[in-house]
């Protein structure tokens, strides 16, 4: 049900009702031209976004919804993308929650205007992309890996992971010992080593 | 109410008139007690719960104690039992997560009687009706000051008192401080835990006063203790750094309040945490800078406290790995390096603390000519703490005084009873003592004569402190390969250098001399002169043929073999046989403080001398009722603390804290509305049918009126948060349930998988989110996603436009710093490679375009949650509580569906919701395991015990559950060692 014809250029796709919108001048790492669209940016082959300020939509509230009326049920993913630039939004927000999910959009929200725009080149970028980066984990270094592994407790940090591993050599080392082996590392005080102990012997299960 | 028939015989044991003041109000009524610190709360808790506990036929439930209070009060009632041999009489159960299944649970809510439940299980309990509420007596809550309007504990009472009013309710707390923070801190308070009463026992309170300082008052020698210079001078270099840090602090991050940003606060104990909380509404905007600089105050303090508790090798060794923590991977640019690392005063702290442990032998003069290099042969100085001798003089003294005044026989014991502040600090008294010894009997006379060769005479300590040395300095040769070993990465992938722009230089953790230019945090730092500019402090490294020489100078002689080696552990297996054979008289015990279990210690121990080591306020307090419930114990106690110190001022200003926290209190209590119980239930019955009138007819259809109110599954794990509480505050039934799928369901199609920002980011980089995605989807037709931020953190994701240093993105505990917009290289490198999204941003797009259906929901709070899901529920059918749990299950519990609504319980027991509930954290610390993908996590989580199981495991081992290249991946990563080349 994409745009037929349309697919293909590598430009975003801009609506002339977006002429003079402050985050078409931070759209600057891809193209993007005037088309005629119904939608405010076409930002894919089946993707599309809606642009609304919070502050316009206080003032005009029944605008969004004649634009969601005016899209149809053109487009596999609809992005309302949302400029939050006023204090109180916690009620305009309830309400575009629920518009958003009756008309099958998705709420993105974003605090400026480059931050929209950066939107909009990251959903045009990744078109095509394979969705690998969130499917698996990230490779990282032994030293992230292991900062990571042993901050994850509260109240360790990445010192404390320093002297640790310095101390016992290994991670190996570090588990097997002893509350007591582990109180005389410097900066361990007691909160943290029954942190840790307690964190590496618990069990995943909670048995019965 | 409590019975108030003249029942079975109770025996208290309140000696003090407080005490039974205290006691007596509460047996009449309902109050929150809040007492200073160290006057016996818990004493004061198990009393009251022995009076339930006698009269019997009771259900009460104590509510937020944690395990050793638990223990605290169940070894209390016992004793109470066994003094008073009441029939009815039957002791705490206590039920938390490691036993009781939901019929166990059942059953021993059935039986009644006193009964401490943690708080997360309580809550479902509550809520699936397992427990009814209205079967309950009465509730003690401890530690009140944790109930704030989110808390659990808050959710309970709440539940508690919409079905019950007659059942008894009170609330202790100990510590004021927490009731004096926000606005109307103490009415909020009381409100949350629907009390209207509050009665304040501070340490001023007169009949506290009285009964503290009557005739029978402790003995207190108070021991001013100065320190010596080099550690004043550390002090001072220290306080110079934070000093440094805080104008850096204020000049980078105006327009906050920075009243409190002194100095003087910086003694506090929590002054980085508060720094940290007024920091934390714009933490996503403060630069990374800032952000360092924070740590660093935390760093800081902690430094301080170590030079006053550790031994001068110990906190050379504490201050290297501060050091090595901090110093970036080579390769990497400075602006990693914490800024008060080149300061002047940081250089002064390092040299000084290595001068407290050795030093060049021509340089032999203690002033701190620091920039000398050292020379050819190194000389070990070994320090002593100065408490230690003062303890030493203190012992000998008590000696002395028992020898030639042998006290006629009373009740205590002369046990000498030495008190400090943690276990660390016991086991180093515990060496010195015993090193110490053993000297005093080689040579009785000369005692302070050192005669295991070293030339000059040498306190005592030199052999415990020698040991040390020994040890720090072999720890320290294989440094070099744990820097080299953790900073290097096997395998670089590309684009995973955090700034590639930067020069690689693999030789030295530091840029070549000619990038020295570089100014670095507007150039403000002063430098020393006597070093070549822009290094960090570890410039100096003592050859290695200076450090064998001193290795050489400190092997052990011939009076140091005989003495055993440090003793870490200690299989206490055969303790009892070992300790009996010990007389009470004349044993020195060294203990930490340790809260309300000190009292124990005292009762147990009688002691004639205590000698205080660390100062610590409850402490004395604590000695002072014990002083005072006895007649015929006599104490003498010893207090020492550092003059000028941090430690002093910490102990003044912890007094201090807690006395104009019970002042403001006081004011605030008399200021005070009456608090009207907020009462759910005698709403307008009109408005509350109104409210499930589905108004909307639509096509000319159906008036509906569903008689029940709006209805959500939770997922139990979510109980931790605080949206359950406030869904319920929201007049619509939560539900909770195991889900496989989701977090919440609100509405047959609508399921909610919440993350916070925090949880979000990690999540997408791990796959977990994909994963659950992809499950929601397959069973719901609207899955949503509830990006939740914290409330008292900013509702935004970006931070760029305040990031200074836009070059480089960081990802930091919050993510979303300087997402590259704005910034063109970064973005573009970003843009250029879908395949490493730098971005949190990036990775949501990434999600977005993978699963069209997917939506999403902002939410700035859990208020705007609950908001938000009372909107989505409106004109939606209930969902079904039996259906939700099984969508992504195997097994078939429909047999039992029939059952009218699914209460919970039914539930609960139809999925074995106890077989299946899994712990967060090892969980989170295993996917943290390179290679460890979400489908090899369950595997691991369901086939073995825990982390340390996994840790020992071999390649062989794991790889029937994980497959080969996985196991290989795991075992690599636990077993490589940082000291091999």
């Amino acid at each position: 049900q994409a745009l037929a014809a349309k697919t293909g250029p590598s430009a975003i796709l801009v609506s002339h009702r977006q002429k003079g919108n402050p985050i078409l001048n931070h759209v600057k790492l891809l193209p993007w031209e005037y088309e005629d669209i119904p939608a405010d940016y076409v930002i894919g082959r089946t993707t599309c976004a809606l642009f609304l300020s919070l502050k316009y939509h206080r003032l005009h509230p029944e605008y969004i919804y004649s634009r969601i009326r005016s899209l149809g049920g053109k487009y596999n993913l609809r992005i309302l993308l949302t400029m939050v630039d006023i204090p109180n939004h916690e009620d305009s927000l309830k309400e575009l929650s629920k518009t958003s999910i009756v008309n099958n959009l998705t709420l993105i929200l974003c605090w400026s205007a480059p931050e929209a725009a950066h939107y909009l080149e990251l959903f045009k970028s990744s078109e095509n992309a394979q969705p690998t980066a969130i499917r698996s984990q990230q490779a990282q270094s032994y030293k992230e890996s292991l900062v990571e592994f042993v901050t994850t407790p509260r109240s360790i940090n990445k010192s404390d992971a320093a002297s640790l591993i310095s101390t016992f050599g290994s991670l190996q080392n570090a588990i097997n010992a002893q509350p007591e082996q582990i109180n005389t590392v410097p900066g361990w005080g007691e909160k943290k080593v029954r942190a840790w102990t307690h964190a590496v012997r618990e069990d995943f299960r909670i048995e019965t | 109410m409590p019975p108030e028939r003249a029942n079975p015989p109770v025996k208290l044991s309140l000696p003090l008139q407080y005490q039974q003041d205290i006691f007596t109000e509460l047996r009449v009524e309902d109050e929150l007690v809040i007492l200073a610190r160290g006057l016996g709360l818990l004493r004061l808790v198990t009393n009251l719960l022995h009076f339930y506990d006698a009269a019997g036929n009771n259900l009460v439930l104590i509510v937020g104690a944690d395990d050793r209070e638990n223990e605290w009060i169940g070894e209390a009632l016992a004793e109470h039992y066994a003094i008073s041999k009441t029939p009815l009489a039957r002791g705490l159960k206590v039920i938390n997560t490691e036993r009781a299944s939901v019929p166990m649970r059942e059953k021993i809510y059935a039986e009644g009687g006193i009964l401490s439940v943690t708080s997360r299980i309580l809550v479902v309990d509550l809520l699936s009706k397992l427990l009814d509420p209205e079967k309950i007596t009465g509730m003690l809550v401890l530690h009140a000051e944790k109930v704030v309007a989110t808390s659990l504990e808050a959710f309970i009472v709440r539940i508690y008192r919409q079905a019950n009013k007659v059942g008894f309710l009170k609330a202790f707390s100990d510590s004021p401080e927490p009731f004096t923070t926000g606005f109307a801190p103490l009415a909020n308070m009381m409100r949350n835990l629907f009390l209207r009463k509050t009665s304040l026992w501070p340490r001023f309170h007169v009949t506290v006063a009285e009964s503290l300082e009557g005739h029978r008052k402790a003995e207190v020698i108070e021991l001013e203790v100065p320190m010596n210079d080099k550690m004043r001078e550390i002090q001072n270099a220290v306080l110079e750094c934070v000093e440094t840090s805080i104008s850096e602090l204020k000049k980078s991050n105006t327009g906050l309040d920075m009243e409190e940003w002194t100095l003087d606060s910086a003694l506090h104990r929590n002054f980085d945490v508060s720094i940290r909380r007024q920091l934390d509404p714009i933490w996503h905007r403060v630069s990374f800078r800032t952000r360092q600089i924070v740590s660093d105050l935390t760093d800081l303090r902690a430094i301080l406290h170590a030079l006053l508790t550790y031994d001068a090798v110990s906190f050379v060794k504490y201050l290297d790995t501060i050091v090595a923590a901090h110093s970036p991977p080579p390769g990497s640019t400075k602006h990693n390096y914490s800024p008060w690392l080149f300061l002047d005063a940081a250089h002064a702290l390092f040299q000084t603390a290595k001068s407290r442990v050795y030093q060049g032998r021509l340089t032999n003069d203690m002033a701190p000519s620091l920039s000398t290099s050292f020379s050819a042969t190194l000389q070990p100085v070994l320090e002593e703490q100065p408490k230690w001798i003062v303890l030493a003089d203190v012992l000998e003294e008590i000696e002395r005084d028992t020898y030639f005044n042998p006290t006629p026989a009373e009740e205590s014991n002369s046990v000498i009873l030495i008190m400090c502040s943690d276990q660390r600090t016991c086991r180093q008294l515990r060496e010195y003592l015993a090193t110490m010894h053993t000297q005093i009997d080689s040579n009785f006379d000369e005692q302070m004569e050192n005669t295991d060769g070293i030339s000059e005479p040498k306190a005592s300590a030199g052999i415990f402190l020698r040991r040390k040395l020994r040890e720090y300095l072999n720890w320290k040769g294989t440094v070099a390969n744990i820097n080299k070993n953790l900073s290097t990465t096997p395998n670089t992938p590309a684009g995973k250098s955090r700034d590639s722009s930067a020069p690689l230089n693999p030789h030295q953790g530091r840029p070549p001399p000619n990038k020295r230019r570089r100014v670095r945090g507007g150039g403000t730092t002063a430098l020393v002169p006597a070093r070549a500019p822009n290094t960090s402090v570890q410039t100096e490294v003592e050859l290695p043929g200076q450090v064998s020489g001193l290795l050489d100078e400190i092997q052990p002689t011939a009076a140091e073999e005989t003495q055993k080696d440090e003793i870490v552990i200690d299989d206490l297996e055969n303790m009892e046989d070992y300790y009996e054979l010990y007389d009470m008289n004349d044993l020195i015990m060294i203990h930490p403080f340790d809260g309300d279990m000190d009292e124990h210690i005292l009762e147990e121990v009688r002691p004639r001398y205590i000698i205080m080591y660390e100062p610590d306020a409850a402490f004395i307090r604590r000695v002072e009722v014990y002083r005072s419930s006895h007649v015929g114990r006599n104490v003498r106690v010893y207090f020492m603390y550092y003059g000028g110190s941090v430690e002093e001022q910490r102990y003044l200003s912890a007094v201090r804290r807690e006395k104009d926290a019970f002042t403001k209190l006081i004011k605030e209590k008399g200021n005070m509305a009456v608090t009207i119980t907020h009462d759910k239930s005698a709403e307008d019955p009109q408005e509350q049918f109104l409210r499930t009138v589905n108004t909307r007819i639509a096509g000319g259809g159906r008036l509906a009126a569903t008689s029940a109110p709006p209805r959500v599954v939770v997922d139990v794990r979510e109980f931790r948060s605080a949206l359950p509480s406030l869904l319920h505050g929201n007049n619509i039934i939560v539900v909770p349930c195991q889900l496989t799928v989701g977090d919440y369901v609100l509405t047959p199609d609508i399921c909610v998988e919440r993350k916070s920002v925090r949880d979000l980011i990690s999540s997408l980089r791990n796959g977990r989110l994909y994963n659950q995605t992809e499950t929601m989807l397959q069973h719901y037709k609207t899955p949503l996603l509830l990006i939740e931020f914290d409330q008292s953190k900013s509702f935004t994701f970006d931070a760029f436009a305040s990031a200074v240093n836009p070059g480089a993105s960081f990802f930091t505990d919050y993510g979303f710093s300087s997402a590259g917009v704005g910034t063109s290289l970064p973005t573009s490198s970003s843009l250029a490679n879908p395949l490493n999204p730098k971005s949190p941003q990036h990775m949501l797009v990434l999600l977005m375009t993978a699963f069209p259906r997917l939506k999403i929901i902002w939410s700035s709070s859990p208020y705007q949650t609950a908001e938000i899901f009372a909107e989505l529920k409106k004109n939606n059918p209930e969902p079904d509580p039996i259906r939700a749990v099984q969508l992504g299950l195997d097994i078939d519990i429909g047999t039992s569906s029939s059952a009218s609504a699914g209460r919970g319980a039914d539930v609960m027991a139809a999925t074995g919701i106890e077989h299946r509930i899994f712990n967060k954290l090892p969980q989170d610390m295993l996917s943290a395991v390179p290679g460890v993908t979400p489908q090899a996590l369950e595997r691991l989580i369901l086939e073995t015990g825990n982390v340390h199981e996994i840790a020992n495991m071999s390649v062989e081992q794991l790889d029937p559950l994980v497959g080969k290249e996985v196991a290989r991946k795991i075992v690599g990563f636990f077993r490589k060692s940082v000291f091999e080349d």
